[in-house]
């Protein structure tokens, strides 16, 4: 057996071994290499950037943990922005699993920032029907959500005085892991209440929403880990994803180091003519 | 520290080790976070599912303010319920009937009109405009980013890669030429979600020892550390016993 042939047929827990290094070594040693500021971020950074003080600015995330390391940091960066312009912030999930984390996250950026539930931010909770409670939400908000997440009435909380209905959001964000997320918050949202609408996203959905980021229908996109990192640095608190974006530079290295290997002993074997397909 | 954040850490610890134990292979303490993470998930969501729709959107609404009507869509959606028993199962399809009609009908104009039309029309964009009294005007611009050599391109992606799906004709000369083109968008497309697929689960590999980090501390009892101990071990003694154990 060549050494090509002994390479390809490695253990693969070797392998799992090299990237978990890779992504640890940074995270205990971090080296704080540059991030540079794409435009699809700062599309959601200079909106919420430019709304006026008191600005109805809607936050679904619709995500639940799983989705977290991605997520949280996204979360916390742009309600750190919000209550820091001074928005109304209204939050929500469309996902059931996500309640608590997204409870947790408000209820800790409000305290961070000194703001007062049902005066400066209110979390609705979730509300059955997925796409249906955006479309519900465009009619009547205090139908699709009568009370809070904490059971207070919606109607009459100082937080929501003049929202009745989506169209009265001045910019809505839907972080999303999957759908219901950001193309429902398009199709049965924006696309019929005309608001103004961003979004962030996972890694793994992002490459489907450029499209809508192209042509308009989302005006900023702020993808994975990578884009809670820029939106941080734009925030200018440094968190868990700048933190992270050493490991993911050094875990990106590893793989494109062990993909180019992986072909040439492929491309090695297949010259030599050993059969293939083992 | 408080108690229930200290506990939590070692839960949150336990079951990530556990669950990454499988990298080395299937265990016991895989399976025991396995089996845990459906359970909660599954009891999350009905305890969840209970209190926001069964007790605000009906209970506490019917009886606080008598909005009875509300009876109506609990009737239809109660008539799900009817598929356990078989003779009576057939009420369930106009529970069904209605959930398809509504969702069809909010769904295939808006969809239509947001994807296809929305889609096509930012494909199709104009190279140059005509204004009444202005003349032609050319929007094209090679030295901006947004100028319309993307647009070019992507209409060029978006044709051949529909050619090349489209199997009436038989590739051949500069239909191979424009199918071949159709393969290469489609590579480029899968390489790019391939990339940010990768990036994503770097990413959460990244949340999880950022945890387990920070678990790491004598603050929460290095949770980490002891229970990483405790897997080793475990994973040792498995190992172990399966060398010993004569095969089934």
């Amino acid at each position: 057996m060549s050494f090509a042939e002994r390479m390809l047929q490695i253990d693969r827990r070797i392998i799992f071994m090299v990237i978990g290094v890779c992504t640890l070594l940074p995270l205990l040693f971090p080296v704080g290499l540059p991030i540079k500021i794409s435009q699809e971020v700062r599309g959601v950074f200079d909106y919420i950037e430019g709304l006026p003080e008191g600005s109805v600015f809607l936050l679904s995330l619709d995500f639940d943990p799983a989705s977290k390391p991605e997520l949280h940091p996204q979360a916390i960066a742009i309600l750190r922005h919000a209550f820091r312009k001074n928005l109304r912030v209204i939050a929500m999930t469309l996902w059931v699993t996500g309640t608590g984390l997204a409870d947790q996250i408000i209820t800790q950026i409000a305290e961070e920032a000194g703001k007062t539930n049902e005066k400066d931010y209110v979390f609705l909770g979730w509300s059955p029907g997925g796409s249906a409670v955006i479309v519900n939400m465009g009619q009547d908000l205090y139908t699709a959500f009568p009370a809070d997440y904490g059971g207070k009435p919606t109607k009459g909380l100082p937080v929501l005085a003049g929202v009745n209905n989506l169209r009265d959001v001045n910019y809505a964000v839907s972080l999303a892991a999957g759908n219901p997320g950001v193309e429902a918050w398009y199709v049965f949202g924006k696309d019929k209440y005309k608001f103004e609408l961003g979004g962030g996203c996972t890694g793994v959905i992002a490459p489907g929403l450029y499209p809508l980021l192209r042509s308009g229908q989302v005006n900023g996109l702020i993808g994975g880990l990578r884009g809670a990192a820029e939106y941080e640095g734009l925030v200018g608190q440094k968190g868990q994803a700048i933190a992270g974006m050493d490991a993911q530079s050094a875990t990106h290295l590893a793989i494109i180091v062990l993909v180019i290997i992986c072909n040439v002993f492929y491309l090695g074997l297949r010259r030599s003519g050993v059969p293939q397909g083992r | 520290m408080s108690f229930a954040i200290v506990l939590g850490a070692w839960v949150a610890t336990g079951l990530t080790l556990f669950i990454f134990s499988f990298l080395y292979k299937d265990n016991p303490l895989f399976k025991i976070a396995e089996h845990l993470y459906v359970g909660v998930s599954l009891g999350y969501t009905i305890v969840k599912t209970y209190d926001s729709v069964v007790m605000t959107l009906i209970i506490r609404p019917i009886l606080d303010k008598g909005e009875w009507s509300l009876l109506i869509p609990v009737a239809i959606g109660t008539l799900m319920l009817a598929r356990y028993v078989p003779k009576a199962a057939w009420l369930s399809r106009y529970a069904f009937a209605f959930i398809v009609g509504v969702g069809a009908g909010l769904a295939i104009p808006r969809t239509i009109s947001s994807f296809i039309l929305k889609q096509i029309e930012d494909t199709v964009r104009p190279l140059m405009t005509i204004a009444p009294g202005d003349g032609v005007t050319f929007s094209f611009d090679l030295l901006s980013p947004a100028s319309n050599l993307n647009a070019i391109i992507i209409l060029f992606g978006v044709v051949s890669v529909l050619f090349y799906f489209f199997f009436s004709v038989e590739h051949t000369g500069t239909g191979k030429l424009v199918a071949r083109a159709g393969i290469m968008f489609l590579m480029i497309s899968f390489g790019a979600a391939f990339g940010y697929t990768v990036m994503a689960r770097m990413s959460l590999l990244i949340g999880r020892l950022t945890d387990l980090i920070e678990f790491s501390g004598t603050s929460y009892g290095s949770p980490t550390l002891w229970l990483l101990a405790l897997v080793i071990i475990t994973l040792v003694v498995l190992e172990r016993r399966s060398r010993t154990s004569p095969p089934e």
